[in-house]
């Protein structure tokens, strides 16, 4: 073939693996629109999309950094439950014993977050220390995390004692100037949406700017020319690990205070597969080494925004999930193809 | 009786800055063993991989039994019967030695869908037993030893039916008694009418075996030997081969001008010493001192241990022994607390360990020294002040890359290695250790590296460097160190570093030869 062309095609294969995240959302955006018109446009639906992924969002962020290391979380949807089970137990039973409804509410959110780190360094440790590959070790974690949070409540659901102070936070939202809603009231920005853009953006800034995220990128490329470049790799590892629990704690709170409750069957049941897949759309290569957070964010969009083309469409929710596997599935192809 | 099965006709490779082989034209006969002698970067492994498929040559033919050929893939010179045997193995460690040696071709029953294990057994046995070896070919791979894996991978080549069998280093893996036994092996290949290609850097046994020898050096073809009717190996301007003459032949005697002037070290403190050091089972009993400003050169084949003691020098792998930087007793357990005390480590892998090819210049540049360029307590990367300190190391080693963000993997070999040196600079760093300074390094680059090294001599850093190229560690080094076998076997003097013997000295003691027959003669 003629070098130039095909010199061409490589640099627009090239600017695809960069921007066909990009790519992917304004076509998918393009294509509700014309579909739905004003239903899909009504920013009453944006707010509903952005809230209900909020969760999974804030999760993919944590992932997107554990995947540059080279590594994997599988049990972030059990660390998920784990942490709000933990969190909400604590809250109740200090309800119980007399604590004041505000006191109670913030020892319970912090217990939450609390135990999602726990969670998390523990998954590192059994990585770093006990050198298990990252896969099996939280896969270890995705059994077992469901089932200690199973044993708290018995396998049903915890109710929050507090009234309404404490689902506060995953009801209430930013007051947006000049947007009303259907009834006239201000369209709100709902707290978990604020709370997965601004961990969004400190990942981000963390990645791109800051020691941690240099070495991330190092040890996620290759770890043995990084342990000759006199990175510390087992202290970058367990922390990245660490940060993926205080994120799945961050979430597990955003998701408990919006139900007011915690059902320990359903609670966080294949956020991970969802988490992942927003990764790889996002362009983060899974063999480590290269990543970026805002890829993953906009992945996070392109999947919650199929699943509402597809429930406004009508389209029987047991069709979606093919659906999605086959997005994730071509992203990858797109990567890949371009890697050669 | 003995037909020319394989002919190279004048085959050149480029690589980028390079001439690896320059119009070599060779012939290869049945029922021969014909071995290819040549110092590191003299050609031997780019032949070898002309031949065997894993590179095509940038011109020139490759005839086989009196056709041309052309192997894009190794797959096609397999199937043209050009086996190799590795250096490394690459047994499958799960399966048994039977199903190893019949590998993709394995016996088949019930058209072709199961493995007909009885036979595989009988057949695999008789590949072995020609051989002359006889182990349970229900063992696992992985638990044969070395020697006997090598056997599994001939079996292997004889599986296919090759015709022509090449040996890359066999024997560097192997002790005398398993070396013996393998060469028992290549005669009897040989008399059964294959062509056994040979490569080894111990010249005694190339001698005692080889039945053609080829010397290489520097890409070119520089001496042939050729057993006669009386048994003796002999060139045709009549000279006989041995050791000595081998050795005199591959080292060549130019030594170019592209080594900087040396200027001897005044200081006589050692800046890093090591008293019976080594890496564990590794290397042993090293001892040597380094002072400021002085160039230790450490010289040895490959697997004599100069890596593995530099790496455990750094704290990469376990060490016993002493080690005292500055006068003072230390054992590092990361390169990282090696540099904090000021002993930095450049390794000879550039590509899987010196550098991280996916990234960028600045972040390869900097890796090592993020703390310095930290701000708010060491979170944030002042973005600035990394800039201004890559760019700094660019004007001062003449780094040739467009802008600092360019992948590393886009700069020329000279380049790559300039980085790696400059990383640790920025570290400061009193002891600097350089291993392989100028591998896939062109000629003009070289030179610049050389500067480089003698020039941070000069300002007081105690360097070692370690080198199989011996022309680059007499040129360089005020004194020269031998490692064979894991131990240190012989030191060169800087007065006798000047010598014109010098270089088939060192050639000599790294081999086993004794430093005697070289005075003697």
């Amino acid at each position: 073939m003629n070098p130039r062309i095909l010199s061409m095609l490589r640099a627009s294969q090239r600017a695809l693996e960069m921007w066909g995240v990009i790519v992917a959302f304004v076509i998918l955006f393009a294509v509700s629109t014309f579909n739905q018109g004003f239903d899909f446009l009504n920013p009453e639906n944006f707010r509903a999309l952005l809230n209900s992924n909020a969760p999974v969002g804030i999760l993919a962020v944590g992932m997107t950094l554990v995947i540059i290391s080279a590594g994997i979380d599988l049990s972030v949807g059990s660390m998920v439950v784990l942490a709000a089970a933990i969190g909400m137990t604590t809250m109740n039973s200090l309800i119980d014993s007399g604590t004041s409804e505000l006191n109670a509410v913030m020892l319970g959110g912090a217990a939450t977050i609390f135990a999602g780190t726990v969670a998390g360094t523990f998954n590192g440790v059994l990585v770093v220390f006990g050198r298990i590959a990252p896969f099996i070790a939280t896969l270890g974690g995705l059994a077992a995390f469901r089932s200690m949070s199973l044993a708290i409540a018995d396998a049903g659901e915890i109710r929050s004692q507090s009234a309404t102070m404490f689902s506060a936070l995953g009801r209430g939202g930013v007051p947006i100037p000049g947007l009303l809603n259907a009834a006239g009231k201000p369209l709100t920005l709902s707290y978990s949406t604020v709370i997965f853009f601004v961990v969004a953006i400190i990942a981000q800034w963390f990645l791109s700017r800051s020691r941690f995220g240099r070495q991330l990128v190092a040890v996620g490329a290759n770890e043995t020319a990084a342990r000759y470049a006199g990175i510390s790799v087992s202290w970058v590892r367990l922390r990245v690990y660490s940060i993926m629990g205080l994120l799945a704690g961050i979430a597990a709170l955003v998701q408990s205070s919006r139900m007011n409750s915690v059902s320990t069957s359903q609670l966080g049941l294949g956020s991970e597969l969802d988490a992942i897949a927003a990764v790889v759309i996002g362009g983060t290569t899974l063999r480590g080494g290269f990543g970026r957070v805002w890829g993953t964010v906009v992945g996070v969009l392109i999947l919650g925004m199929i699943t509402n083309i597809l429930t406004i469409s009508g389209v029987s929710p047991y069709w979606q999930g093919a659906v999605k596997g086959a997005v994730i599935v071509l992203a990858v192809l797109v990567q890949r193809s371009s890697r050669e | 009786m003995n037909r020319e099965i394989l002919v190279v006709n004048s085959v050149t490779v480029d690589y980028p800055g390079v001439r690896a082989l320059d119009a070599v034209s060779l012939a290869f006969r049945t029922g021969e063993i014909h071995a290819i002698v040549g110092e590191n970067g003299a050609g031997k492994s780019t032949m070898m991989k002309v031949l065997s498929g894993v590179i095509r040559p940038t011109s020139g033919t490759i005839m086989l039994k009196g056709m041309q050929r052309q192997f894009t893939r190794p797959s096609d010179a397999i199937r043209a019967g050009i086996a190799m045997v590795h250096q490394e193995l690459h047994l499958v460690g799960t399966l048994n030695v039977a199903e190893n040696v019949l590998l993709g071709r394995e016996p088949t029953r019930f058209l072709g869908v199961a493995v007909d294990h009885q036979r595989q057994h009988v057949v695999a046995g008789a590949l072995l037993r020609q051989l002359g070896s006889d182990f349970d070919l229900s063992t696992l791979a992985c638990d044969l030893s070395i020697a006997q894996q090598q056997f599994v991978e001939i079996a292997k080549c004889l599986a296919s039916d090759a015709r022509v069998l090449i040996f890359d280093e066999p024997t560097a893996v192997l002790g005398e008694v398993e070396a013996n036994r393998l060469f028992v092996v290549m005669r009897r290949l040989r008399d059964e009418g294959r062509c056994v290609i040979f490569i080894s850097h111990h010249l005694d046994e190339v001698v005692s075996v080889a039945d053609r020898i080829t010397v290489l050096r520097d890409g070119k073809l520089v001496q042939a030997f050729a057993r006669n009717t009386n048994g003796i190996l002999q060139s045709e301007d009549g000279s006989i081969a041995d050791e000595g003459r081998l050795a005199h032949a591959m080292v060549g005697h130019e030594l170019s001008s592209i080594y900087p002037e040396k200027v001897y070290a005044t200081c006589t403190s050692p800046a890093i010493q090591l008293a019976n050091f080594g890496a564990k089972n590794k290397s042993h009993g090293i001892s040597f001192s380094v002072a400021a400003g002085e160039i230790l050169g450490i010289a040895g084949l490959v697997g004599s241990g100069r890596t593995e003691t530099a790496e455990a020098i750094v704290g990469i792998r376990p060490c016993e022994g002493v080690l005292r930087v500055e006068g003072r007793e230390i054992r590092f357990s990361n390169p990282r607390a090696a540099m904090r005390s000021g002993v930095a480590y450049v390794s000879e892998d550039r590509k899987n360990r010196g550098l991280h090819v996916t990234l960028s210049s600045i972040c390869n540049m900097m890796l090592p020294s993020l703390d310095k360029v930290s701000r708010l307590g060491g979170i944030m990367i002042d973005s600035q002040t990394e800039q201004r300190m890559t760019k700094k190391w660019i004007d001062a080693f003449q780094i040739r890359c467009t802008r600092p963000m360019q992948a590393i993997s886009s700069l020329s070999g000279g380049n790559q290695q300039k980085f790696a040196l400059a990383r640790w600079l920025e570290a400061r760093p009193k002891v600097l250790i350089i291993d392989e300074p100028t591998r896939g390094v062109d000629v003009g680059a070289r030179g610049e590296i050389y500067r480089i090294i003698a020039q941070l001599a000069r300002e007081g850093l105690a360097c070692i460097v370690i080198s199989s190229e011996l022309p680059e560690v007499i040129g360089i080094a005020h004194r020269v160190i031998v490692m064979r076998e894991g131990t240190i076997a012989g030191e060169i003097p800087s007065e006798r570093l000047a010598l014109k013997d010098c270089q088939e000295r060192i050639v000599r003691i790294a081999s086993g030869l004794s430093e005697e027959s070289v005075a003697s003669k």
